[in-house]
């Protein structure tokens, strides 16, 4: 009896034992049947195709397959792009359809220290398509478009003066031109009508921002937000200033690639350290130090660079201190300096300006120009304002409005603005308060260059 | 009949001096011997050395509370191969997820089968202890092991919750906001409690750690031995519950009772009855093979269907964990989405009221309970009244559940989940 309930346990367990053989089986099949393998075989391939000699056959033969991964802790990054996209750094691969692709311009940005997602994001950690290409739910970083490539270099670079991305300067430009800032604070600097756009780059499509910038309403609705008018090449460059601003902060090595050291990187940073106080330009500036007008002549760059780095060690006795330069910086310095030598340099210095100047200044930096035009000239549509339904122009304060009453005006702002229509929403534009960002001076400054808008040869009486 | 090749292969292994030396009792041939290696086997000693017909009938335990115990294993030996690529921190932890799933060999399997024995583990307990209650098998001797069983099924909860946030998504981080801000609703302790719990008060890298703790030490560690003494329990209890029978329940001697001037032998003193006790022997099989196999099989079966899960259905993992962008609506896991439910509706009463009185009566149930009819068998007509009861509430945290995890959209908003949901617009 014993023996033959034994035999009906040895059925199931053969069964059962089976269907977990075979499941383990399956499971174990799909673990190591990854899409990489492939692409990785399909590399070996090539490589024995195009040995030459008996040595690189065998080379090619025995390459082993495995994961590829370029470990960036200090970006936090781990970019395993190169499981795939083996000969990304071999030229004899140009052309080659991907992924076996070449790709060029990395004397500058190495594989090793920089990986691939900093610049085209995507998801390094990955390993099939959909996935590494970050075209896939929950992952919110899909790979930037070629055409937007540009984006990528504003996240170490100053845009300004990136040569190698002429359209992402032309879009920072139109940001600060258009007055972007009157509403949306960047990097700390603008108004609160509108969201911060420290991160938007992360947050947005393109797509979101093209279709954003027409018409805001259509993708955010009720956004106060006036249709902007751009050009296609203007709306791409905003487009790829934008997408550039995605909070991410490099750092290290790659926060000091910041600045790519120019003459006019130059300028700016001797006009911020305030090196005019104690050195000279064109007769402007202290007596304390040697004036620098041809001190491109007296000096070497070597010397300049020296000089900046431990000014004592060049010129002893030197009561210039050290102000702990970069590399770059020392640089855009020296080219700077020794550019003087060729040509005449118009500083903005604040001490150098006369205070309609400065005022141009603050009204082009804070972004006045978002509300109320360019050079104040109004037009920016604020729907169901009393005044025609626009934000009004700036050019006639001079005639309503004491300085001190001027002064008050932009200190306080205006949050209620008078409607049109009591019965439609209320005008989604207003006046922010400007005190606490504004200082006392620059409030000053402002008032005299709006003064200063008053057209030429109009009468004050009417 | 010639015994089967792996059988003779395994005995000459015994022979040897190294098989000797590892088992006691070989492969058992006689009845004695078969007592024997129950007996004396560390592994298999907890379980009787004769088991009555009527235990290994599959129709009266449908083997839930071994599969629950199976599923335990599973999520210990899965979670331990886990525990090598896990990193605690907010700031590795989604990382971890995300090279188990690309790059770690079989990683993504594992994390799978972790997942899947998990919620399975959830359902199983609570099949279990529904078992229990519908046979009736909580009453005298078994009150204690049944507060013991419930209080598994509170720590089941507990270990699924705790695991919950580890992957730190946005799924797991907003499950446990939720599911935490559920606990804050408490009076006086409530808000102490969730502090405790999270070690501040939102989500962050201290809840990680303290859910990280109880999740691979502290609950496993109480529900292991919880567990050991539930089965130890089962034993000493007299074996699974069935009908009195005459004989049975026999009064415990109390020590004070004794005759001093008489010795006693060990089984005097032994509370209750054993299964053996006064029964027919024809009754009775050999717990080897007929218990230690049908375990044996039932075990393959779990492992194969948490295998098939895992193999075909990813675990999820959604973006890296975003404190300021909240999903709509924000849900806790599943568990708890009945919970949840109630507390849209009042949060005291939801929250506090509702889920502290069943706690409270599944614990007391044993003693409160006290009838002997209808013990050892399925829905027993005497037991109508309790079994009625029983089985509004369990249909209740049903439909709650239900409604909580598949009818409710943004809002918290009521959707039927077989329609297109309305286009969420994005704020500015």
């Amino acid at each position: 009896m014993n023996d033959l309930s034994m035999r009906k346990f040895y059925g199931w367990f053969t069964a059962l034992g089976l269907l977990v053989s075979l499941l383990v089986v399956v499971g174990f099949y799909k673990d190591t049947s990854r899409p990489w393998k492939t692409y990785q075989r399909q590399y070996i391939e090539q490589e024995i195709r195009r040995a030459s000699t008996p040595q690189e056959k065998l080379l090619a033969e025995t390459t082993p397959v495995e994961i590829h991964q370029i470990l960036l802790p200090e970006l936090h990054r781990v970019d395993r792009c190169t499981t795939c996209h083996l000969a990304v750094d071999d030229p004899s691969y140009a052309g080659y359809p991907e992924p076996l692709g070449y790709h060029p311009l990395h004397d500058e940005h190495p594989f090793e220290k920089f990986g691939c997602t900093i610049c085209h994001r995507g998801q390094g950690r990955a390993t099939t398509v959909a996935d590494a290409h970050g075209d896939v739910p929950h992952w919110d970083e899909p790979m930037l478009p070629l055409k937007y490539i540009q984006a990528s270099c504003g996240q170490c670079h100053q845009a300004a003066d990136d040569p190698a991305a002429p359209e992402l300067a032309r879009g920072e430009q139109l940001f600060e031109d258009r007055g972007c800032r009157g509403c949306h604070k960047l990097h700390g600097v603008g108004g609160n009508i509108g969201p911060d756009l420290d991160n938007v780059g992360a947050r947005r499509s393109p797509e979101w921002l093209r279709k954003h910038f027409l018409s805001p309403a259509s993708v955010t609705p009720g956004s106060a937000m006036p249709p902007q008018k751009f050009s296609e090449t203007n709306l791409e460059a905003i487009t790829m200033f934008m997408l550039s601003q995605t909070g991410e902060q490099v750092p290290g090595y790659y926060a000091s690639m910041k600045v790519i050291p120019s003459s006019s990187e130059g300028q700016r940073l001797f006009e911020q350290k305030g090196c005019i106080a104690c050195h000279s330009i064109g007769g402007h500036g202290g007596k304390i130090g040697p004036a620098l007008d041809n001190v491109g002549v007296r000096r070497t760059p070597e010397w300049m660079m020296r000089h900046f780095r431990d000014p004592q060690a060049v010129s002893p006795g030197s009561v210039m201190p050290q102000f702990g330069f970069t590399e770059s910086e020392a640089r855009a310095l020296t080219d700077f300096l020794l550019h003087l030598r060729d040509q005449r340099v118009v500083l903005s210095l604040p001490a150098l300006m006369t205070p309609v100047e400065r005022g141009r200044e603050v009204f082009h930096k804070y972004g006045c120009a978002g509300c109320h035009g360019p050079a104040g000239k109004g037009g920016v549509p604020n729907p169901n304002a009393k005044t025609a339904e626009q934000v009004p122009g700036l050019i006639h304060v001079a005639d309503g409005y004491t300085k001190k009453e001027l002064k008050a005006r932009i200190l306080d702002g205006q949050k209620e603005i008078a409607a049109m229509d009591p019965k439609r929403p209320p005008p989604p534009l207003y006046m922010p308060s400007w005190r606490g960002t504004l200082n006392d001076a620059q409030v000053d400054d402002l008032v005299a260059y709006l003064f200063s808008l008053k057209p030429k040869g109009e009468d004050l009486g009417f | 009949m010639k015994p089967p090749l792996v059988k003779r292969l395994w005995k000459s292994f015994e022979r040897t001096r190294v098989g000797r030396s590892i088992f006691r009792v070989g492969l058992p041939e006689s009845r004695l011997e078969r007592s024997r290696a129950m007996i004396s086997s560390f592994l298999l000693h907890v379980q009787p050395a004769k088991v009555s017909r009527r235990s290994l009938r599959p129709g009266y335990t449908l083997g839930l509370g071994l599969i629950s115990l199976y599923l335990f294993l599973i999520l210990i030996a899965t979670g331990v191969l886990l525990m090598f690529y896990y990193v605690p921190s907010t700031d590795q932890a989604y990382n971890s997820m995300k090279d188990l799933q690309f790059v770690v060999s079989a990683g993504l399997l594992i994390r799978n089968m972790h997942r899947w024995a998990a919620h399975l583990m959830v359902v199983f307990v609570l099949l279990h202890l529904c078992r229990v209650f519908y046979t009736g098998a909580y009453k005298r001797p078994r009150e204690f092991n049944w507060v013991l069983g419930v209080g598994l099924f509170l720590l089941t909860l507990a270990l699924s919750f705790t695991g919950y946030l580890l992957p730190w998504d946005q799924l797991a981080y907003w499950a446990i906001t939720v599911g935490t801000s559920i606990a804050g609703y408490a009076p006086l302790v409530g808000q102490k409690l969730r502090f405790l719990l999270l070690g501040g008060h939102t989500v962050g890298q201290e809840a990680l750690i303290r859910f990280y703790a109880l999740h691979i030490i502290v609950l496993p560690g109480v529900a292991g031995l919880m567990i050991a003494v539930h089965l130890w329990r089962v034993r000493k209890d007299g074996g699974l519950s069935r009908p009195d029978e005459p004989g049975d329940l026999v009064e415990q001697v109390e020590s004070g009772q004794l005759p001093a001037n008489k010795t006693y032998g060990l089984m005097e003193l032994a509370r209750g009855t054993t299964p053996q006790v006064g029964k027919d022997p024809e009754e009775e099989v050999s717990a080897w093979p007929h218990l230690v196999f049908r375990e044996l099989l039932l075990f393959l079966l779990v492992v194969a269907v948490v295998l098939f899960l895992a193999i075909f259905w990813n675990a999820p993992l959604e973006e890296f964990a975003n404190p300021v962008h909240p999903p709509n609506p924000a849900k806790a896991p599943w568990y708890f989405l009945g919970l949840q439910e109630l507390v849209s509706h009042s949060a005291f009463w939801g929250g506090v009221v509702v889920p502290g009185l069943l706690v409270t009566a599944l614990l007391l149930l044993p003693y409160l309970d006290r009838k002997r009819a209808g013990i050892g068998r399925w829905f027993a007509r005497e037991r109508a009244v309790a079994n009625t009861i029983f089985t509004l509430c369990l249909v209740a945290a049903v439909v709650f559940t239900v409604i909580g995890t598949f009818f409710r959209g943004p809002n918290w908003g009521w959707v039927e989940p077989w329609k297109q949901p309305p286009a969420v617009t994005e704020g500015p």
